[in-house]
């Protein structure tokens, strides 16, 4: 039986739209010029932090999100409504779109029989698209963590460090990564990421 | 040409390119591809420094890494500026300005050399310890002038306009050097797959092949180098790095790489991409094919300009298009040391006589320098160079190589380069670095790397033996060894032809007719002038440990680390101390193996990036209206909102007033949040907090205080119930992070059985604070919640939509106040404010900032954990019995802590309040207290004030002090000291200054 009472849902979604900020709508996109430049860019969605453990909500996930539960350390199932990153042995990060955060909180949190915690931490956190073929350079000066593709592999998921701050980090293919910024510390990763790749140029949109 | 040395046939010169550049304010000129020591002496010029302690000349003495003397400044401007640049590797470009480092006043005319030898024999190893011990006051003095004669390079006066970075690497193999073995190895390596970062410091690969007359697979090195270099080109998982020195070797296979990326360029041409970049590589297996440097042999005045290695000739010859001279001595121990004798005679008018110390080299050799013209004296040394400010003439005695002893007559022969070759030192220095001692090894009298306990492989002339077939024999095997797990087949090791093979024979010091103390200078640490009577001295005065040695007489100590001092300086200590080598043994060698600039230790970690500055959803809109911020943490918080030219007391005080007489709004947003859920998160708090949680309800909020096992307040902050199974708790700034991590150590450590997760919310929820008596009039213009206070009490929270926002409303206040803490989803953070903000206007609603809420909560005795406390507090010295629920069923962190004898005894520091007798004077925090005004210093302190500040609303300065046995103190006076015997008497009160009963919280 759900035990859903005993826990705080809320729609943090204003009814009307347009008061939503981007956590780098003061920051500096303006155009580095260079050969072939580092395309810069931030997706907006929905993050929801899953903890719990593995047997209490496999069969939720697959259920509500129709993707499996990454069990494999590092890994990463995606459909065209969600993604789901394993991040520890009991945390999962799902990302949905902006407009679907509630519905999916709620859906999963009806779901859940055990005891799993559910978070929405859209506020919290944000999305980073890197790409171009000097992307992983960039991230190499950016991260000790090994970046190549022989070991960040298309779809590896990592928490690791980034500059002075970290990131979760997420190869999308070959010249793109996708970086999790927390939301305070977002403006340092942007700045650093801009100073970085200024060598190669900067496309922000 | 204009440069009297410049010879055609230097194969790294283009003659085609040449350059202008500034020494010492003279214009000269070189080619591309001239390094400044090769250029100069294309300009015969002779002296690059002065010595460090005697103000000796000095000349260019090696073409490497390893050069004690061509130390310059690198000057362009004072914002490119470099200190200590090794004019041996610092290739010149267009406009490049560089000067001498030292001589004083200038480097042709120094006058510390005008006391010469009198001055010398006056200033022995610890010659500063021993002299200028008194006065004492003195001592500043003697450092300036020992300073500014001694000194090198100049730091730069104005900020670096180059930028420098840091590129972390991966590697299965790292090969260190692209010489014969790095090369073979590399190609090798090459046939896996996996990834290989092949490193050189020079500009060029090839190591020792670019002076080999050798043959490989029947052709000349450069060409193998050319072959090997184009294979390896092509090879995608292969990366090759050159004019990066591999600086230190860390452990778990960690190396440091320092590439000189535009040094090599003129300014304009720098451009977008760093000067310099340190790479941080993390290396499956290193793999040091480092070679060797030569040793110059240890003779007097052995440092005159135009005494050199006899390698760095054959350099400056074969790479460069620059004879040093005309006639050449040549010193050897050893067969390689001919080569020299043969690039010298190959060019035109160059004349040379061999000195060979043994008493029958390789007759063949010998043979063939004859037909070239070379005059070979065997059993014969250099005893002495004639010349002061350059090489005239060489002294050479007969020389028992057997007995080390002088025999028969001294003739003089007239030379301007004097070179001498005491055999190979393998460069073990990287090896070192990993902590593994290098081993003595008679046969080549030279050390080897110890074993290390690193992954580190070596290949070629590191490993002593000096032989070309070797070196790419060992490369190869060295390379399938370290990838062992791609089980490589060997490739074939390339045929050799050896033009002249190694022999030797050790010698390292040549005496003198007189002995070594009365002789002239026989120098072995160039740099910092340490001769082998120096040395001899130090064993005589007691030093026989090798690394006293080196301390006492500095041997070593230079930028250049003794590269090519080191093992003479040991063979003379053994030699005194009538020991062998293997016993005396060596120093070791730290990192860096060159001078780092600082610019690339610290990369891009420099202005704006050099720490994370994180910002609240609001900080755009405390931009646009002036707020000056505080750091807390690595957070920029608000401090104060002034107006106009208003000062901070103006503003603070203003704002004080604005909250406690009509409402005034904080960005709450850094108080760190963390979301607990499960179905024990409830019993998680009651054993994490001191005070009881069990019951309570939904809806509601509750201070918690939190300490270590040592029963220490260590966080505070109030935690609403979400849900039955679900909480909110709230950190100090500062302390989030901490706390989380404390959590989740108990959880995942001591009571894994509890079902409770946490997950920071803190940069999700953004947190806009209304406080002040119209704080309900105005909220209610935004929401429809129901805020009428039976339903809405103080301590409770409620799920509401605030000006079109959803968000949680908690009615908890820090000033005293009403107050509301609105917490939205921080996306929506900037709208609520600026919402709240236009619709304050008619209430006066003033921002504010961190001061004035430290300001409010001191008068109401509320504490700032860290600030009015500081790990030794306990609740109970806080006078917050209140918090501490002792007959909790399950024990609760620190209760056994605080339990204990001391921090039950009396007369602990407790927190109390202090009100000043002058109520003008705000007392310094972290003021000493004493009860009485002491008669005499020191006196014992009793106490120290914690917070202190003025209050508008009270109209006069008050305190928070810990004063010992405060509590029960009340009304009575203390001392507080102010400044050097000032005083200021306050009385001991309660903590809660304002509102003591809480009616203004709770309406």
């Amino acid at each position: 039986m759900s035990n859903a009472d005993q826990y705080a849902v809320m729609q943090q979604r204003p009814e009307i739209s347009g008061l939503a900020r981007s956590v780098f709508a003061d920051a500096d996109k303006s155009q580095i010029s260079g050969v072939n430049p580092v395309r810069l860019n931030e997706i907006q969605c929905g993050h929801i932090v899953i903890r719990g453990l593995e047997n209490d909500i496999k069969d939720v996930v697959q259920s509500q999100l129709e993707l499996p539960l990454p069990t494999e350390p590092l890994s990463c199932y995606q459909n065209d409504a969600a993604c789901i990153r394993w991040i520890s042995p009991d945390e999962w990060l799902v990302t949905v779109a902006e407009n679907e955060t509630h519905s999916t909180e709620v859906k999963l949190r009806l779901a859940v029989e055990g005891y799993a915690a559910i978070v929405n931490v859209s506020g919290g956190q944000t999305l980073l698209q890197l790409a171009g073929e000097h992307a992983e350079e960039v991230l190499m000066k950016s991260t000790s963590y090994d970046v190549h593709e022989s070991n960040l592999k298309v779809g590896k998921v990592v928490t690791t460090t980034f500059a002075h701050t970290q990131v979760v980090l997420r190869r999308l293919d070959t010249n793109s990564f996708e970086l999790v910024v927390r939301r305070s510390f977002a403006d340092y990763v942007f700045a650093w990421i801009r100073d970085a790749a200024a060598e190669f140029g900067v496309d922000t949109y | 040409m204009t440069e009297a040395n410049r010879i055609p046939g230097g194969n790294d010169i283009d003659y085609s390119c040449p350059i202008t550049f500034t020494f010492n304010g003279k214009q000269l000129t070189g080619y591309q591809g001239d390094t400044i020591a090769s250029a100069l002496l294309a300009n015969d010029i002779k002296i690059v420094g002065r010595s460090f302690k005697y103000g000796r000349p000095r000349g260019i003495v090696s073409a490497g890494e390893e050069e004690p003397n061509g130390i310059l400044q690198l000057a362009d401007s004072d914002a490119t500026a470099v200190p200590n640049v090794r004019a041996t590797q610092q290739e010149i470009y267009e406009g490049l300005v560089c000067r001498t480092t030292n001589g004083w006043p200038s480097v042709d005319f120094d006058v510390m050399s005008l006391v010469g030898d009198l001055a010398a024999k006056m200033m022995p190893p610890g010659f500063y310890y021993k002299t200028l011990m008194f006065p004492q006051f003195l001592w500043p003095w003697y450092e300036k002038v020992i300073r500014a004669g001694a000194g090198l390079g100049v730091a730069p006066s104005v900020p670096d306009v180059d930028t420098y970075d840091k590129l972390n690497r991966h590697c299965d193999l790292l090969i260190v050097g692209a010489g014969p073995a790095g090369l073979a190895a590399a190609a090798q390596a090459s046939r896996s797959n996996a990834r290989v970062l092949l490193v050189d410091e020079s500009p060029n690969p090839g190591g020792s092949l670019r002076l080999s007359r050798d043959l490989i697979d029947g052709q000349s090195a450069a060409a193998w180098i050319e072959k090997t270099m184009r294979e390896l080109s092509g090879k995608a998982n292969v990366e090759i790095l050159l004019r990066t020195t591999a600086t230190g070797y860390h452990d778990h296979n960690f190396v440091t790489l320092h590439e000189r990326r535009s040094d090599h360029l003129p300014s304009r041409q720098k451009g977008a991409s760093s000067r310099q970049r340190m790479h941080r590589v993390r290396a499956g297996a290193v793999l040091l094919a480092t070679g060797a440097q030569e040793r110059p042999l240890v003779f007097a005045n052995n440092d005159v300009p135009g005494c050199m290695q006899a390698n760095a000739v054959s350099a400056y010859i074969r790479q460069y298009g620059v004879r040093p001279g005309k006639q050449l001595v040549l010193m050897t121990t050893n067969n390689s040391a001919y080569q020299t004798a043969f690039d010298w005679v190959d060019t035109e008018g160059g004349t040379a006589v061999v000195v060979d110390t043994r008493a029958a080299p390789d007759p063949v050799l010998v043979a063939r320098a004859k037909a070239a013209g070379i005059r070979v004296m065997v059993s014969s040394a250099v005893i002495e160079t004639k010349g002061l400010r350059q090489v005239k003439s060489a002294v050479i005695s007969g020389f028992n190589s057997q007995t080390q002893t002088l025999m028969g007559r001294l003739v003089h022969i007239k030379a301007d380069v004097i070179a001498s070759s005491g055999g190979w030192s393998p460069v073990v220095h990287l090896s070192s670095h990993t902590g593994t001692r290098p081993e003595w090894r008679e046969d080549i009298s030279a050390f080897v790397p110890g074993v290390s306990k690193q992954n580190m492989w070596t290949a070629g002339a590191v490993t002593g033996d000096f032989s070309l077939a070797s070196a790419l024999g060992q490369g190869i095997d060295a390379a399938t060894s370290a990838l062992t797990q791609y089980d490589l087949p060997r490739l074939a090791v390339p045929e050799v032809q050896e033009a002249i093979p190694l022999e030797m024979e050790p010698c390292f010091h040549i005496p003198h007719t007189r002995a070594t103390s009365r002789a002239p200078m026989q120098f072995v640490d160039y740099q910092l002038d340490v001769t082998a009577a120096s040395i001899e001295l130090a064993t005589r005065e007691g030093f026989e440990s090798v690394e006293h040695v080196k301390r006492y007489t500095a041997l070593g100590f230079g930028t250049d680390q003794g590269k090519i001092s080191n093992v003479n300086g040991v063979a003379i200590a053994a030699k005194a101390l009538g020991r062998s080598i293997a016993e005396t043994g060596t120093t070791m060698f730290r990192p860096n193996y060159t001078p780092v600039s600082f610019g690339a230790m610290a990369g891009r970690d420099v202005g704006k990036l050099f720490e994370p500055k994180r910002y609240t959803a609001m900080q755009s809109w405390h931009e646009q209206n002036g707020a000056l911020f505080e750091d807390v943490g690595q957070w920029k918080r608000p401090w104060y909102f002034p107006q106009g030219s208003e000062t901070m007391r103006a503003a603070v005080d203003r704002e004080c007033l604005a909250v406690r007489n009509g409402v005034g709004i904080l960005d709450a947003s850094t108080l760190g949040k963390i979301d607990i859920q499960g179905a024990d998160a409830r019993e998680f708090l009651n054993r994490i907090y001191t005070n009881a949680w069990l019951k309570l309800g939904v809806g509601k909020c509750r201070y918690g205080l939190m300490c270590g096992e040592d029963g220490m307040v260590m966080d505070d902050g109030v935690t609403a119930c979400l849900a039955d199974n679900h909480f909110v708790m709230t950190t100090t700034t500062g302390g989030a992070a901490r706390v989380l991590e404390w959590l989740e150590l108990w959880h995942q450590t001591e009571w894994p059985e509890l079902n409770v997760y946490f997950n920071t919310v803190t940069d999700h929820w953004a947190t806009a604070t209304i406080s002040g008596p119209d704080a309900r009039a105005l909220l209610s213009e935004l929401t429809d919640t129901d805020l009428d206070s039976d339903n809405f009490p103080f301590m409770a929270w409620r799920e509401g939509v605030v000006a079109d926002i959803p968000g949680r409303i908690f009615r908890i206040s820090f000033t005293g106040e009403l107050s509301y803490e609105i917490n939205v989803n921080a996306n929506y953070g900037l709208a609520l404010w600026e919402r709240l903000i236009e619709a304050g206007k008619k209430y006066n609603l003033t921002p504010y900032g961190t001061e004035t809420m430290h300001v409010l909560r001191a008068e109401k005795g509320f504490i700032i954990v860290g600030q009015d406390t500081d790990g030794a507090v306990t609740p109970e010295d806080l006078g917050m019995e209140w918090a501490i629920a002792r007959r909790k069923k399950f024990s609760f962190v620190g209760k056994r802590g605080m339990a204990r004898e001391d921090c039950q005894r009396a007369q602990r520091k407790q927190l109390v309040g202090l009100s000043p007798i002058d109520t003008n004077v705000i007392l310094p925090e972290g003021s000493q207290i004493v009860f009485e005004r002491p008669t005499q210093l020191p006196a014992n302190m009793v106490g120290h004030v914690t917070s202190s500040y003025f209050s508008p609303t009270l109209n006069k300065s008050f305190a928070l002090a810990l004063v010992r046995g405060g509590l029960d103190r009340q009304g009575e006076t203390v001392q507080v000291s102010i400044g050097p015997d000032e005083w200021m008497a306050a009385e001991i009160c309660s903590t809660v200054f304002y509102d003591p009963a809480g009616d203004r919280q709770n309406v």
